[in-house]
């Protein structure tokens, strides 16, 4: 119909530019209306006769409609477009050819849709007038001569990059244009704006024709599973599992967790809109050391199309190290005591202390080395950096010499290990720290006054971050767990801090008696490492008035110490940027390998030991990073299916500097599973972004037409009329005709 | 009758400040020491650790200490003149007087640390018992002392093993960290109590050997202290005495302050 209407494909209108070709000037055509809009008002004025005001100037307006519609076309109005030179231009056809094109819709799959729109039409068409290059691609592009080579078999499907080698190899031929069949399943989760930035470097439109079905009627789809990649053994983890379904609104299903198959947690939740993405945290105990595969499912609710989506796997090392942390008090105190009790009652926990039990006299435990920091709090780099996380009590900020602060303050920033700053009578700004460089790395501001600290039992309250925080997480259910801390006992004491800084995260409040409520317990990230503060020394009432069987306060306790010292690095630090390679085989290992000062080691050797599924065991070096110093990276390619475990060892000069565990899974079968609607947005957006436009596979035909109209390639520049149109003539009809209705309705004629 | 009177008014007291779980603050006891001392003036301070004395029942062993019974003994003066060597001693923040606590009240939560004297004259009721079993099972210490020869120990040994009827009593160690935490006691001396004065004896009835014993809790920690055969409570309360050996009292301190810092570390 536009076409009837409009003589030219819509492309024209969108490409081209509109010009008048007539050689008067524009002005001329401007004052020739308003000269004849004059002219008109005063001949219908003066001819009225019988029509009211109103009505003279609606009669007025259409006959200068038409006057101006006919100056308009003296001016010879046209559409000045490039277009393709016919036989000179390639045109390149780019065809999915990944799994998920396997995908059945209705009565063929979506890869015979493409190439039925293919062979019927569009490739002889475009044969016509350009150099078809036909490509299949998934991760990358290959260039085949004809459909029947398309087989639905590459594992995976990269847009960006496929479209940027197409786009490469073909510099140095007229392209044209690209057209891109595909359902927009793309494994790396979309195109990055850096990649669709050069894409549109180079003006080359890229026209997508989109397959497959835009949302399931009744599915629900995990999207993904977030879990951190290492963790202690038998600390709380969560998962945080994303998911959306289509036609269930409102009901209920379960979200599991599994791991060897046992089921470690589950939790009934209500499902959102259809189409909304959801997500739910799940917290569970993370078992004993070693790589731990687990099933995160939603169990199928009935007439469900897809149930191979309702499920999918995550590896999390379950680290085997100990973490050490170095808690110094300056004064014996209760709790002092039950802090040591609730690591000791945690066997992946280390807890060193140092205890000022009087002037001049250090009472040290849990140390394996008797003669370690015999002297004192450490005064080197290679002593405090042998710990993983930091407890400081009532200590005042000048028993610390400024080496030993800067020390402190690198110990987070550099190493990367976690401080935790109790309260006390020598305590934050009872201990002089307000004006000491160790009040930078406090999570919270500190008064002025003296007189902060106070021995007077005192409430605790969650605050919502707390609510949601694994660190206070006494209970699984959220609601519970509140309800667990409302019924705790109180605080023997207190510090009084300021607000939290910007960036700082408030867990916990302290509620005295005829006071305001202020911060307790605050964390935040500080440099590479994490600070905290917990503004009370009198947390052991939870202890002394509990049940001897109650483990409330070791389990808080425990699982602060795990928050202060999990993510704390190791002289080697292993990672892999996708630790789940979903139906690809490329993995890049990297590690960052530093000195005893946690200093960057760039002349180490560097070797990492994979071990498969199968259990078969390989080497790779990983070679210096040029730009990152003490940084190392590799590429292996996994070959089978399964979970790998990757030991990466560094040494220097035959001193091992260190090891870590990097773990990978190889997912098979994803995109067959997952994603398996049409992402038409992405397809859409990378069709606007380069010029070119999106085609359903209906309305596909239309594109061997509008394709000519590109700035791409050889052109040449055609000067379309726009005078003829049936549309002018069918407006010009409509003025004059709307007139003449008019007047013979008014009596007039 | 008047004592008995001001001893049920303080648990009456203790039981209304646990319901409104407020620590309770210095409050002084009729004793029955003939070397009173003064209130010392910051005696309300809120501080960290209070020398905790128990008051506990005599019941049919209280004859010989009429009807207050035994828990007072060397009462308030070895208490307060012991809290000066720890407070001169150590970096404890501790309070210059003493805290009486009982175990028919939940206040004795508030107070990790617990002495009592004389416990061959104590007479704990079940609830009682159970009650120190609760204390020491959550994390609290008690230290008993000045009980002599087997009748006493005997006596002991009726409450206390129904506060624990299924863990040993044992001899300490002397590698245990309880004697080196702060002072290495790796050999000890017998403590007298002042009868030394007018017998030159330093045993009592027939305890000519002193016992340093403990309960431990599954962990292999001390929960209680038995001083057996000893009497540290009168080398505190007599320290300032001329006629009272220092080396006795020297022990004394140190032991108790030992005490006091294994509690507060383990």
């Amino acid at each position: 119909m536009f076409e009837f209407l409009f003589k030219y494909p819509g492309a024209v209108f969108e490409k081209g530019q509109f010009v008048l070709l007539a050689p008067w000037p524009v002005w001329m055509l401007a004052l020739g209306v308003i000269a004849a809009g004059g002219l008109l008002l005063w001949h219908v004025r003066r001819n009225r006769g019988l029509l009211t005001g109103v009505r003279s100037l609606v009669i007025w307006m259409l006959e200068t409609a038409m006057v101006a519609l006919l100056l308009f076309l003296l001016w010879h109005p046209a559409i000045s477009i490039a277009t393709l030179r016919p036989q000179q231009n390639v045109v390149a056809v780019m065809v999915d050819d990944s799994r998920s094109m396997a995908i059945r819709e209705g009565a063929e799959t979506r890869s015979a849709q493409a190439v039925g729109v293919l062979d019927r039409k569009l490739l002889a068409a475009l044969g016509q007038k350009f150099q078809v290059r036909l490509y299949r691609f998934g991760k990358e592009a290959e260039r085949i001569q004809k459909t029947s080579q398309l087989n639905r078999s590459l594992p995976a499907s990269r847009l960006g990059d496929s479209l940027q080698q197409v786009l490469a190899e073909s510099a140095t031929l007229p392209l044209g244009a690209v057209v891109l069949l595909s359902d927009g399943a793309d494994n790396s989760g979309g195109i990055d704006l850096d990649t669709m930035s050069q894409i549109r470097r180079l003006h080359i439109p890229v026209h997508t024709i989109g397959f497959g079905r835009e949302k399931p009627e009744k599915d629900i789809e995990i999207t993904d599973a977030v879990l951190p990649a290492h963790a202690l053994a038998d600390s709380r983890l969560s998962a945080l599992v994303t998911f959306r379904q289509y036609g269930y609104a409102g009901q209920k299903a379960l979200v599991s967790v599994r791991g060897a198959g046992k089921l470690l947690a589950s939790r009934e939740v209500q499902l959102k809109g259809d189409g909304a993405p959801q997500s739910e945290p799940l917290l569970f105990n993370a078992g004993p050391a070693g790589p731990q595969t687990l099933e995160i499912s939603i169990d199928p609710l009935p007439g469900e199309e897809n149930r191979d989506n309702n499920s999918l796997r995550r590896l999390v090392d379950i680290e085997t190290r100990k973490p050490r942390i170095l808690y110094m008090e300056g004064e014996p105190r209760w709790e002092f005591k039950f802090i040591r009790r609730a690591a000791e009652d945690d066997s992946s926990l280390q807890l060193a202390s140092m205890l000022r039990t009087t002037q001049n006299k250090i009472y040290r435990q849990g140390f394996s080395d008797p003669h370690e920091l015999e002297e004192g709090f450490p005064v080197k780099a290679e002593e405090l950096f042998a710990f993983d996380g930091l407890i400081i009590g009532s200590v005042e900020a000048n028993y610390f010499t400024q080496t030993q602060q800067d020390l402190i303050r690198e110990f987070a920033n550099r190493r990367g290990g976690g401080i935790l700053f109790l309260g006390g009578r020598f305590a934050l700004a009872e201990g002089g720290y307000l004006h000491s460089p160790l009040a930078e790395l406090l999570p919270v501001r500190l008064p002025e006054s003296k007189g902060t600290f106070h021995r007077d039992f005192s409430n605790q309250e969650l605050t919502a971050q707390g609510r949601a925080s694994l660190i206070c997480r006494l209970v699984e259910d959220p609601e519970r767990n509140a309800a667990r801390w409302a019924s705790m006992p109180q605080l023997a004491n207190y510090n009084e801090v300021g607000e939290p800084k910007p960036g700082a995260v408030e867990l916990m409040d302290v509620v005295p008696a005829g006071h305001r409520r202020m911060p307790l317990l605050v964390t935040e990230n500080y440099g590479r490492g994490r600070t905290a503060v917990f503004a009370t020394s009198g947390s052991w009432r939870w202890r002394m008035w509990q049940d001897h069987t109650d483990v409330t306060h070791a389990t808080f306790w425990q699982q602060l110490m795990r928050y202060l010292v999990s993510d704390s690095p190791g002289r080697v630090a292993g990672s892999t940027p996708r630790a789940v390679l979903a139906d690809e085989t490329k993995v890049t290992l990297r590690a960052a390998v530093r000195d005893k000062a946690f200093k960057p080691v760039p002349n180490a050797v560097v070797e990492a030991h994979i071990v498969g599924p199968d259990g078969a065991a390989t080497s790779v070096e990983l070679t210096p990073v040029p730009t990152e110093e003490g940084a190392y990276t590799a590429e292996w390619n996994a070959e089978k299916p399964g979970s790998y475990v990757a030991e990466i060892v560094a040494g220097r000069d035959k001193e091992e500097l260190g090891r870590d565990v990097v773990v990978f899974r190889r997912e098979d079968g994803v995109a067959e599973s997952f994603h398996t609607s049409q992402n038409r947005e992405l397809l859409q957006k990378l069709a606007a972004e380069t010029g070119g436009r999106y085609y359903s596979a209906a309305n596909a035909g239309r594109l061997a037409d509008e394709i000519s109209y590109s700035e791409a390639g050889i052109t040449t520049r055609e000067t379309k009329d726009v005078w003829d149109m049936p549309v002018v003539f069918l407006l010009a009809l409509l003025l004059r005709g709307s007139e003449w209705m008019l007047r013979r309705r008014w009596g007039v004629v | 009758m008047r004592r008995r009177l001001v001893i049920r008014a303080s648990l009456v007291a203790f039981s209304v400040t646990a319901l409104f779980a407020l620590q309770a603050t210095f409050r002084q006891f009729p004793g029955m020491e003939d070397d009173p001392v003064p209130v010392p003036p910051d005696a309300y301070e809120k501080t960290e650790w209070a020398f905790t004395r128990l008051m506990y029942p005599s019941g049919r062993h209280a004859s010989v200490f009429g009807d207050i019974g035994s828990w007072p003994t060397d009462y308030p003066k070895a208490d307060r003149q012991f809290v000066q060597g720890v407070r001169r001693l150590t970096r404890i923040h501790a309070r210059s007087s003493e805290q009486v606590v009982d175990l028919d009240g939940d206040e004795v939560f508030n107070w990790p640390w617990l002495y009592a004297v004389e416990v061959g004259h104590w007479s704990l009721t079940d609830a009682e018992c159970a009650k120190m079993r609760e204390y020491l099972l959550r994390g609290g210490f008690f230290m008993c002392d000045d009980f002599h020869g087997s009748g006493e120990w005997n006596v002991f040994l009726e409450s206390i093993q129904r506060v624990f009827p299924d863990r040993p009593i044992v001899e300490i160690d002397n590698q245990d960290p309880i004697f080196h935490v702060l002072y290495d006691l790796g050999e000890r001396i017998q403590v007298p109590g002042i009868q030394y004065w007018y017998t030159g004896r330093i045993w009592e009835k027939d305890g000519k050997t002193p016992h340093w014993r403990a309960i431990y809790d599954d962990a292999g920690r001390v929960m209680v202290a038995i001083c057996f055969n000893q009497d540290n409570g009168d080398a505190w309360e007599w320290a300032d005495h001329p006629r009272y050996p220092e080396r006795y009292t020297s022990q004394a301190y140190r032991m108790g302050i030992n005490y006091i810092i294994y509690a507060m570390t383990h």
